[in-house]
């Protein structure tokens, strides 16, 4: 298939950085408490590059995303820090700020594409939407640029899935759609929050391919949140690993695999199962629960489930911090992984629960 | 197509039951066919008289024969003769259906027309002292009982500012447009005012759970304009439990037109079932029931026929039944 080249991407400084977070905190109100959701985030996306981020469940990655994007409920958000996109700052920026980037300069593309859609809107329109309002297309020309998008993202006959509804398109037809939609006015940066995992394995590979395709064809910054390890060796230049609301490790992706330093990360990557374990090898999985993010522990918040830990762990938080010999690498351990030996936790040790 | 006409049969089916269960009830107590005659005659009648109608009513015959011939001249607008009246009912009843319908399409569409731009602004700003304004105002106009609110209607608009007539005339909007609006007004505020209490109530709900569906939080990554967000993407998705009670709120709605008809001494259905009621005036009743039903039938089947122009899966669903 021949592929139409991409709408917009000159104009734009090829490198640089985009989006720079500075102690970014977003906590919610709730019934018991204040939820330090994201808690303390430092760091900056370079353009044109695609950077994973990854933690698992409640480790605030998806909320990060959307503090970027300012995609939050507008009752009972406390946020702090600075988040700058362009030099623009965005927090407590005003919502007309926000939409004016919304579509144009940032998009997003969420988990699940079965709700994600409106049910009772053509395809077409849904796509053809942001081009007639945000590029002032006619009617007739978004419909071509919306021909255009689908064959892009490689969905077959795009000028008769124009008026079909989403119902009528599979799960994988549907994350295309939304890809489209995002690609629609030509963004600067593109969110996805966990894109594939609705999906299945098989669809998964190819949407991450076409993702990373046209951030390469458009050199468009990718925001990669899932809590795949393999999806994030495969299609990102650096990785921000997520615990309990903070960055606890940074690196470019393969120096992260090469020597990973923090512990959780260590963690994460024993709990990939791979080809090469012999059948009902036992998954090696992480003891206990994420952090109580009302009212985090002192000390490190992966302590509790650290086959590392010492007593400082427990009394100190370590701070994120360059690595001695590789100044892209950041951590923030006390005993980073080959400084000390593992103590063996016991899966269902009830003490290691946080 | 097929699904509508499976459901334009069941609905002839509902009519016919219920026409045919108040023939039998207006008919079962009145002893003899000749004294069922005299009845709905009415007066003093000759013997001669009673013949007459005893053969052309088939009073004789069993119910069901009786009823055959009812319908018969239901359909051909021969609704027999109005005792109390002294003339035929179609004749009795042709200006009061219009009074009773343009009391009902007025109250819906006025409803409608108070209650979703009320519901969707207090969706919008939910929890807001416009949404806490918005609740209380609904919760007055669902308690407030119709009779109440027609006096106090009329106290206010006639009695105090003499804008508009306490004392209705049936006059038709292609009489005399004006004077139509000023006798129709209030007689439809008394109606529109609880059934948009209702609407709006409904409306909100579904709002506020559909403005948190991800498809709306994607509008809004997608930079699209609050408006279109609001009226557009969340609207459409939230018309179903208003578009439902729209069809179950009929029944209500023409009981209110009773009262209504009566406080503003407009000529209507509902008025003279009560009338004919009283003065047993047989043929009469009969009518207005078979109307009621009718107006009921063809509002429902409206209602779910509308539900698959909303949603296009229901489109499917039903095209594939």
């Amino acid at each position: 298939m021949t592929r139409p080249r991409p709408l917009q991407t000159a104009g734009r400084p090829a490198e640089g950085p985009l989006i720079e977070l500075t102690d970014v905190r977003t906590h919610f109100a709730t019934e018991r408490g204040l939820v330090r959701a994201v808690d303390g985030v430092t760091l900056t996306i370079q353009r044109g590059r695609a950077v994973g981020l990854v933690g698992e469940s409640g480790s605030g990655k998806t909320v990060l995303s959307r503090s970027i994007m300012g995609l939050l409920p507008r009752r009972g958000v406390v946020r702090s820090g600075s988040i700058r996109f362009e030099g623009t700052e965005l927090i407590d920026a005003p919502r007309s700020t926000l939409r004016s980037l919304w579509g144009r300069e940032m998009a997003m593309v969420f988990q699940d594409p079965m709700t994600s859609l409106n049910p009772l809107m053509r395809v077409g329109e849904q796509i053809a939407e942001p081009l007639r309002i945000h590029l002032g297309q006619s009617r007739a020309e978004a419909r071509d640029t919306t021909i255009r998008l689908l064959t892009e993202v490689r969905i077959p006959s795009p000028a008769e899935r124009l008026r079909q509804y989403p119902y009528e398109l599979s799960g994988g037809m549907r994350q295309r759609v939304m890809i489209a939609i995002a690609l629609a006015c030509g963004p600067t940066a593109l969110l996805a929050d966990e894109p594939t995992t609705a999906l299945d394995v098989t669809v998964q590979a190819q949407i991450l391919a076409l993702l990373s395709e046209e951030r390469r064809e458009r050199n468009m910054t990718l925001v990669l949140v899932t809590h795949d390890l393999g999806v994030v060796a495969r299609h990102t230049d650096e990785v921000a690993v997520m615990y309990g609301g903070k960055v606890v490790e940074r690196a470019p992706t393969a120096a992260l695999f090469r020597r990973t330093r923090m512990p959780y990360t260590e963690a994460l990557m024993r709990s990939i199962p791979t080809v090469d374990d012999p059948p009902h090898t036992r998954l090696a999985a992480i003891p206990g629960r994420p952090p109580d993010l009302v009212e985090p522990p002192p000390g490190c918040r992966f302590a509790a489930r650290c086959a590392y830990a010492r007593e400082r762990c427990h009394a100190e938080e370590p701070s994120l911090v360059a690595s001695s010999d590789d100044p892209d690498h950041h951590y923030a351990c006390w005993y980073p992984v080959g400084t000390v030996e593992p103590v063996a936790l016991r899966p269902a040790d009830p003490a290691a629960v946080g | 197509m097929r699904y509508a006409l499976q459901r334009i049969g069941q609905l002839l089916v509902v009519f016919v039951v219920v026409t045919f269960a108040v023939l039998v009830a207006m008919r079962l107590g009145a002893g003899g066919h000749r004294e069922l005659a005299r009845r709905m005659l009415g007066g003093n009648v000759t013997d001669q008289q009673v013949d007459e109608a005893v053969r052309r009513y088939h009073l004789d015959s069993n119910y069901l024969v009786q009823y055959l011939y009812w319908l018969k001249g239901f359909v051909t607008f021969d609704l027999g003769y109005s005792s109390a009246n002294s003339m035929s009912v179609a004749k009795l009843l042709a200006p009061r259906f219009w009074t009773t319908a343009l009391l009902g399409i007025y109250a819906i569409a006025v409803g409608l027309l108070l209650a979703v731009p009320a519901a969707v602004i207090q969706a919008h700003r939910r929890d807001s002292w416009i949404d806490r304004l918005g609740n209380v105002a609904s919760f007055i106009g669902f308690g407030v009982p119709a009779i109440v609110l027609g006096i106090f209607l009329q106290l206010a608009f006639s009695l105090h500012w003499h804008l508009f007539p306490a004392i209705g005339d049936s006059i038709y909007p292609w009489q005399q447009f004006g004077a139509h609006v000023r006798n129709f007004l209030l007689p439809t505020l008394t109606l529109a005012i609880p059934q948009a209490a209702i609407y709006t109530r409904l409306l909100r709900a579904d709002m506020v759970a559909t403005l948190q569906r991800d498809f709306v939080v994607l509008a809004s990554a997608k930079g699209m304009p609050t408006r279109r967000i609001l009226w557009r993407h969340a609207l459409r998705n939230s018309l179903l439990s208003i578009v439902t009670s729209v069809g179950t709120s009929l029944g209500g709605l023409l009981g209110g037109a009773v009262v209504v008809e009566t406080l503003f001494d407009l000529d209507g259905i509902g008025s003279q079932m009560v009338i004919s009621v009283l003065s047993r005036d047989l043929f009469t009743v009969q009518a207005c029931v078979a109307f009621v039903v009718f107006i009921v039938v063809v509002v429902n089947l409206v209602v779910d026929l509308s539900y698959s122009l909303i949603d296009p899966r229901v489109r499917m669903a039903r095209a594939l039944a």
